[in-house]
């Protein structure tokens, strides 16, 4: 099976429809979408459906759609702009702690109808406290992934479509639970489960309840026996990164040189006080420029960003080529998933299927 | 100001069937039952005619029988410009945050076409069956509790605290705003709906549509000494808020005292079952006088003649065995509603000439039926806006051809009438 891309979500008003926007404007976007004059709260269904068709003309496969109070509900969105495409399949991510889990399956089940299957869901347990608590939820990084667990737990009963469920746990109860709208695919009878985070809890959550880990692109050989333990228990290794692709590598380090802050000091994580992911980001120091040693996890993955955004904004740089085998090569350790980003979205998905993606189908052919 | 009208929206696959048997309750509650399954082709059929029948919104019904009814509203929403939609769910199912979250993203998805009725649950194994525990009354105080916690968020922009007995919410913030409608030509017809365009700064708009002040009409002052409950420490500009922070028309159900309790203190419209205008009026007017306004839940059959109507209404009347099905459902209810409306059925059936009970016992405490000709039911309406009722939400067998026929001979009635009234 070949490697299998998807891509983020860009954010409410971040798509220019005429695509005149610089990396650099669309990454500060980005960066400032959690501010108060933001639009990204406000779902933007034509900035969406662009960058949607122009994902699925690049053939790439889903787009993650992240959760936060600073966004509108991806349950919605999915909804909404599954209407206006049709190919294109959307992995919802959701918090537990925030509903009950039969109410969200029976919101992911309709979802499901609605969009032709073309749903996945991605459980992420929360990464800051005081987010949490503004939606009514107290517990602790280690008490969120018990419940979490046991949110799942429910869940895939109710999918393995167990005619009642009953579940007495720590943090929920439901008695003679029974809903009538099933999970409709064609090929599946519930949701792919992406599980994220870099910490013990979240790897062993992965395995009892999810089908893929979910987590930040790092160094091959520092992946390569994380990705076999979890091959091995049947789950799939999904990595998030960015992408920088230009003609040469120079010109792609020339871009990352402009997207580094004027102020060194910049910092957008700093709510981020409960994830074991974030408190590994902050472990990387800021380069004085993009070139700068510190930076640079190998030849092709920038950490640039990383000091000031989290570690999402893990960057593989270089060529067509440099990245085709760089994909290549996490393929081979087991990887089996991506979900990329890239400044601007649009222009960066684009130019992903045309120059990016061919390369690694003939190399995924021929080896 | 004019009349409103809603009506309900079909259950999946309903659309399509024939006759009135097979969409009752007990049928649609089967596992079999398309009502479990979107139906996007019946449903954008049936918004795209109630739009032209000159139907302001329709209601969507919560179970677990049934998909999700924000979701629906979202799908449908993309296929229709003015038609609303009445949401109804439970409490109990989700943290108040993470639903106005859901609210203001569907708010800006369908041009703020949305409001909410809210249902406290009437069935304590369903609500079981979704993780909550709570009896009848237990219910009521978390509502009260929820649509505080709600309302503060739709009311400013700063942060929402909040500690209750079942709520708790600390510096909560919500930046996905409720959108509310820019263009709604059915309520632009009236004076004291709830139209609130963004250039639109007057005084009296903006009071009606920012959270706290929801109430339609009358004096919040005297509104707010019924908000009990724990204290709700709201920051912000107040200025800034009320333009772009609005909430959702509230509708709250139920017949019990605390449904009727949390309407007057949240909500913005009171949805019960109909009843005869003189069984009403009392209530009504303390609703009314309250700033609240009050919806009625009914079903109609209309026919060029009477007796055409009461042969109609007659021939609705389905199997014994449908019958003992949803006469168990009523009876074990611990619903006030449901156990009311079951009662009206068995002591009179005919609760004036026009308003018949009887098919209660078959399709549920909903199916107290207006019927008669296109005049008859004209001045029914037109009887209980004398009386104070500004909203109704209907349903009828099938739920498309009698809106048609409502649109068509009734509606226009009303209308007449109004407008000579106004003048």
């Amino acid at each position: 099976m070949g490697l299998r891309f998807h891509w983020m979500l860009p954010k409410g008003g971040e798509v220019r429809l005429d695509g005149r926007q610089t990396a650099l404007e669309a990454a500060r976007y980005r960066i400032e979408s959690m501010s108060t004059s933001s639009a990204a709260p406000k779902p933007d269904l034509r900035g969406w459906t662009h960058f949607a068709r122009t994902a699925e003309d690049a053939g790439i496969e889903s787009v993650l759609i992240s959760f936060s109070r600073y966004e509108p509900d991806p349950f919605l969105v999915s909804c909404a702009l599954g209407q206006a495409v049709k190919k294109l399949k959307f992995i919802i991510a959701y918090r537990s702690g925030l509903m009950q889990p039969a109410t969200f399956v029976q919101q992911m089940n309709t979802v499901s109808a609605l969009v032709q299957g073309r749903v996945a869901f991605n459980i992420v347990a929360g990464s800051s406290s005081e987010e949490q608590r503004g939606y009514g939820d107290f517990l602790s990084h280690d008490e969120r992934y018990a419940r979490a667990e046991e949110f799942l737990a429910v869940c895939n009963a109710f999918w393995r479509g167990e005619e009642e469920v009953n579940f007495a746990g720590r943090h929920y109860r439901v008695e003679q639970g029974r809903l009538a709208t099933p999970f409709v695919a064609t090929d599946q009878t519930r949701p792919e489960i992406y599980v994220s985070g870099h910490s013990e809890r979240s790897e062993a959550l992965a395995y009892s309840q999810g089908t893929c880990w979910l987590r930040v692109a790092e160094a091959p050989e520092k992946l390569a026996p994380i990705v076999a333990r979890a091959r091995e228990r049947g789950v799939g290794v999904c990595l998030r990164l960015c992408l920088l692709c230009r003609p040469s590598r120079e010109e792609a380090i020339e871009v990352a040189e402009s997207l580094l802050p004027v102020d060194r000091d910049e910092s957008t994580t700093t709510l981020k006080d409960d994830s074991q992911m974030y408190r590994e980001g902050n472990s990387v120091k800021p380069g004085d420029t993009a070139a700068s040693d510190a930076c640079w996890l190998n030849r092709s993955l920038w950490t640039g960003l990383v000091p000031h955004y989290g570690p999402v904004w893990t960057t593989l740089l270089g060529s067509p080529r440099e990245i085709a085998d760089a994909l290549i090569e996490y393929g081979r350790i087991g990887v089996t998933e991506f979900i990329i980003s890239g400044w601007p979205e649009t222009e960066t998905v684009a130019l992903f299927g045309r120059e990016v993606l061919p390369l690694v189908r003939l190399r995924e052919a021929t080896d | 100001m004019k009349l409103r009208f809603h009506w309900m929206m079909p259950k999946g696959g309903e659309v399509g069937m024939k006759t009135a048997q097979e969409t009752s309750r007990v049928a649609t509650t089967k596992a079999s039952s398309p009502a479990a399954l979107p139906d996007m082709e019946g449903w954008t059929r049936f918004a795209r005619c109630a739009e032209d029948a000159g139907i302001e919104s329709v209601l969507l019904s919560f179970s677990r029988y049934e998909p999700d009814t924000i979701l629906v509203a979202c799908a449908v929403g993309q296929v229709t410009t003015k038609l609303g939609f009445i949401v109804a769910y439970r409490l109990g199912l989700m943290q108040p945050a993470t639903f106005v979250q859901q609210i203001n993203t569907l708010s800006g998805l369908i041009d703020g076409h949305v409001s909410l009725n809210i249902v406290a649950g009437s069935s304590t194994v369903e609500q079981r069956g979704y993780g909550d525990f709570l009896d009848h009354d237990e219910r009521y105080a978390r509502a009260e509790e929820f649509l505080t916690v709600c309302r503060a968020f739709w009311s400013n922009n700063g942060e929402v605290n909040f500690t209750g007995k079942y709520c708790h919410v600390e510096k909560g913030k919500i930046f996905t705003p409720f959108q509310a409608a820019t263009s709604t030509p059915l309520q632009a017809a009236t004076s004291t709906t709830s139209v609130f365009a963004p250039s639109d700064t007057s005084e009296h708009s903006q009071r009606r549509r920012a959270g706290p002040e929801i109430y339609v009409s009358g004096h919040p002052e005297h509104s707010q000494r019924h908000r009990a409950g724990p204290e709700v420490y709201v920051s912000g500009h107040p200025e800034h808020s009320q333009r772009h922070r609005a909430g959702p028309e509230i509708y709250v159900s139920g017949h019990s005292e605390q449904a009727q309790h949390l309407a007057l203190t949240q909500g913005s419209c009171w949805l019960r079952l109909i009843d005869t205008p003189e069984n009403l009026s009392a209530t009504v007017s303390h609703f009314r006088s309250n700033g609240v306004e009050v919806c009625l839940r009914l079903c109609v059959v209309c026919r060029p003649t009477h007796e055409e109507a009461l042969a109609a209404a007659h021939a609705l009347l389905p199997s014994e065995e449908i019958a003992r099905e949803e006469r168990g459902i009523l009876s074990r209810s611990d619903s006030k509603t449901l156990k009311d409306a079951l009662a009206a059925a068995d002591s009179v059936g005919w609760m004036n000439r026009n308003l018949w009970a009887g098919l209660v016992p078959y399709y549920g405490s909903s199916a107290i039926t207006l019927v008669g000709t296109p005049p008859d039911l004209a001045a029914a309406f037109l009887e209980y806006k004398k009386i104070g009722v500004t909203q109704f939400i209907i349903a009828g067998w099938p739920k498309l051809d009698e809106m048609m026929i409502f649109g068509h001979d009734v509606l226009p009635l009303i209308r007449a009438a109004e407008e000579q009234q106004e003048q």
